[in-house]
């Protein structure tokens, strides 16, 4: 079956494809949105950690190696909707260093950008599709910008229980902006506080892209193909342009979809996996590749948890999985002495079943059965993220396997520096001191495998194509119309969740894109 | 968005339980109840379900009878795609029976050199024992998946039955407060 051309094909429907689907369907081009999962409806999001599994990765794997292999599958997404239709909705921006590392630490990559090229899309995006928060509040931190269209999320026992001992760190914590309906937010729900976000929000409080960009794409005409899996991007003769994707339909039947603008929007792995795969005799290392940069600076947060029980009942299933408190002090770069990289400090969210027995997971047997009484009623958390500088070693590559449609697996090599290990550690320790300073009974460390979370980096933007894949919208440096979106791009991270960037930079570049229509068509 | 209602939303989802076959007929049920009617397992043999009934119990009390068997067989006969497994997550590959019959094999081998014995055969203290070894990866002559791994898989699963159903949060005195709640209490 041939299909007619289409002006833009967006390989993964989840943040950033959905921005993309979104913006250009309203401009009026024809968009079809190829994903290689099944198309989730909001009636499909049971309230289960058990059926919640559906919406992680399925399909080919991603081979893990190095010395802190990313927790991939508790991260990705499958599907329409991708890692989005399960994150937590924490909202928290990059701030103005974030953007300047080389320049001002000698670290890492400068972005082509400045906080200021993104501060009015996070504005845009928070009116777009909510926030809740205190943008106010957030301002000893950061420049002023707009206020959050909602007022900040209810809080509970389980986060105000941990605010005299943030006081004694002197740790000032804020409301968390998270992409969340505090209050009725353009027809969609206030929230109910019941803490299944992770599986999937079905009332419509959270911001997925089902009731967001998703939904409006579709409104405006954009088509979405579930069980699509893309397999190469095509490109003219010449190697000058790219003309359509190689993709496996539901039945496993070979198609081709011509299209005058690609983008990448498949997450931080698979988008080199198929620029490596897409391999000519004109681009022979991968597309966009002449840098020899495509799938390197792979990046993840670190994760310092520190759980505590206390006397009292903490109420700790009630609220969210996103937080209720949130602090950037520990965020300028040398934050802790001897030790480099920010961290974003968070607290309050409520836990489940199972996230009472990973918080203890070395106890087994009738141990494990008391701690479960016991932690259902007095066990409450805090983390902090942390930043890791990009390292090229880090990085994805194709390995010699090949999946069900005979392209080769992403192999995906992950190991943390010394610095981002000293920054855990030192997150670690502090943790532990909040604790006891908030009135803990008992509290310890989540050591042992160092967490990931996130996944960043690999197609990196940068001003050239010899120190970066793409520009600061995404669009390839040698092939015009293949343009690149997703936390990919970004060539730092920061120790901000993600997503809101990945909105606002998706935002960016999709509108460019939109204005530059003519450039890339001729 | 006017037809999203709130708690107690009207579930459109038919995949809140799993089916089990019973006289070649496709029954709903959960997979306590599927131990309780002894329904045949489709790709464990006997040995198999006992053994990892057996690491189950040792690993999360109650999760015999909450059909950890039943459970894994069931969910090790659809497509990976659809299994609910923790094996999901912690990124095991597919084929998932693939790792649990290594992972059967690497404990049964390495009791029968620790204590003479198949692991289901060992008291309660001995299997505890065992168990606590296996997790911090202390096991001489240990082959396959790291005991680790396999510690972490099976106590998930483990959990799952007991602790992440309905039953098991009311068992905890926790609410569920459900959006969407799973049929049959799975």
């Amino acid at each position: 079956m041939a299909y007619e051309k289409v002006d833009v094909v967006i390989v993964g429907a989840g943040a950033s494809g959905s921005v993309y689907a979104s913006v250009l369907a309203k401009a009026g081009k024809k968009v079809l949105l190829l994903d290689s999962g099944p198309d989730w409806e909001l009636s499909d999001l049971i309230s289960s950690e058990i059926w919640g599994r559906r919406v992680k990765p399925a399909g080919a794997p991603i081979l893990l190696e190095g010395k802190n292999p990313m927790a991939y599958a508790a991260q990705g997404g499958w599907g329409v909707g991708g890692a989005a239709l399960h994150y937590f909705a924490n909202f928290p921006r990059l701030l103005p260093t974030d953007f300047r590392m080389k320049s001002e630490h000698g670290r890492g990559h400068d972005w082509p950008i400045s906080y200021q090229d993104v501060a009015p899309f996070y504005d845009k995006v928070a009116r777009e599709i909510g926030v809740s928060g205190d943008a106010k509040a957030e301002e000893k931190w950061r420049p002023a910008g707009e206020a959050y269209p909602m007022p900040p999320m209810k809080t509970f026992r389980n986060g105000d229980i941990w605010m005299k001992g943030f006081e004694a760190s002197g740790i000032p914590m804020v409301p968390a902006p998270v992409g969340m309906n505090s209050v009725e937010f353009k027809g969609r729900p206030a929230c109910l506080y019941d803490g299944w976000c992770h599986v999937g929000c079905p009332i419509g409080a959270l911001a997925n892209p089902q009731v967001t960009y998703l939904g409006e794409a579709r409104k405006a005409g954009a088509e979405v193909r579930a069980w699509s899996t893309v397999t190469r991007v095509l490109t003219n003769q010449a190697g000058t342009r790219v003309t359509g994707v190689e993709y496996y339909d539901d039945k496993h039947q070979k198609q081709t979809q011509e299209a005058s603008v690609v983008v990448l929007a498949a997450w931080s792995a698979q988008n080199p996996r198929l620029l490596l795969n897409s391999a000519t005799d004109k681009h022979p290392k991968g597309l966009g590749n002449a840098s020899g940069l495509v799938g390197h600076f792979m990046m993840s947060h670190h994760v310092a948890n520190t759980w505590a029980m206390f006397d009292e009942d903490v109420q700790n299933h009630k609220g969210t999985v996103a937080v209720q408190y949130m602090s950037y002090e520990r965020y300028p770069k040398k934050s802790h002495d001897g030790v480099f990289g920010s961290s974003f400090i968070t607290a309050g969210f409520a836990v489940k079943t199972a996230d009472l027995a990973n918080s203890r997971a070395d106890l087994y047997g009738p141990e494990l059965a008391d701690y479960m009484k016991r932690a259902a009623r007095n066990l409450a958390g805090i983390k902090a993220f942390g930043e890791e500088q990009p390292n090229m070693e880090n990085r994805v590559e194709l390995a010699s396997e090949k999946d069900a449609f005979g392209m080769p697996l992403g192999r995906l090599t992950h190991s943390f520096d010394s610095d981002a290990v000293a920054l855990w550690n030192a997150n670690l320790e502090e943790g532990l001191r909040i604790a006891k300073a908030s009135g803990a009974k008992e509290a310890w460390s989540a050591r042992g495998t160092m967490p990931t979370s996130h996944l960043l980096g690999g197609t990196i933007m940068g001003t050239s194509a010899t120190n970066s894949v793409v520009d600061s919208y995404g669009q390839s440096h040698e092939i015009p119309n293949l343009w690149v979106a997703g936390p990919g791009i970004f060539p730092t991270e920061g120790a901000s969740n993600p997503t809101f960037t990945i909105f606002a930079l998706s935002q960016r570049g999709a509108e460019r894109m939109a204005s530059q229509w003519g450039t890339l068509t001729n | 968005m006017a037809n999203i209602g709130r708690r107690g939303f009207v579930k459109g989802a038919t995949l809140g339980v799993l089916a089990f076959t019973v006289g070649g007929v496709e029954v709903i049920m959960a997979p306590g109840e599927a131990r309780a009617r002894n329904v045949p397992f489709r790709l464990l043999d006997a040995h198999q379900a006992e053994t990892l009934e057996s690491l189950g119990e040792t690993l999360v009390p109650q999760a015999r009878e909450a059909g950890i068997a039943h459970y894994i067989d069931q969910q090790l006969s659809v497509p990976p795609h659809e299994a609910l497994l923790q094996a999901r997550i912690f990124n095991v590959r597919p084929p998932f029976a693939d790792f649990y019959r290594t992972a059967i094999i690497s404990v049964d081998e390495s009791s029968r050199r620790m204590f003479g014995r198949d692991f289901a055969q060992l008291s309660a203290t001995d299997q505890r024992e065992f168990v606590g070894r296996m997790r911090q990866n202390k096991i001489e002559g240990w082959t396959g998946r790291p005991g680790a791994a396999v510690y972490g898989v099976l106590r998930a699963d483990a959990v799952d039955v007991v602790y992440g159903t309905m039953e098991g949060y009311e068992a905890l005195g926790i609410p569920y407060m459900a959006h969407i709640p799973p049929e049959k209490r799975w």
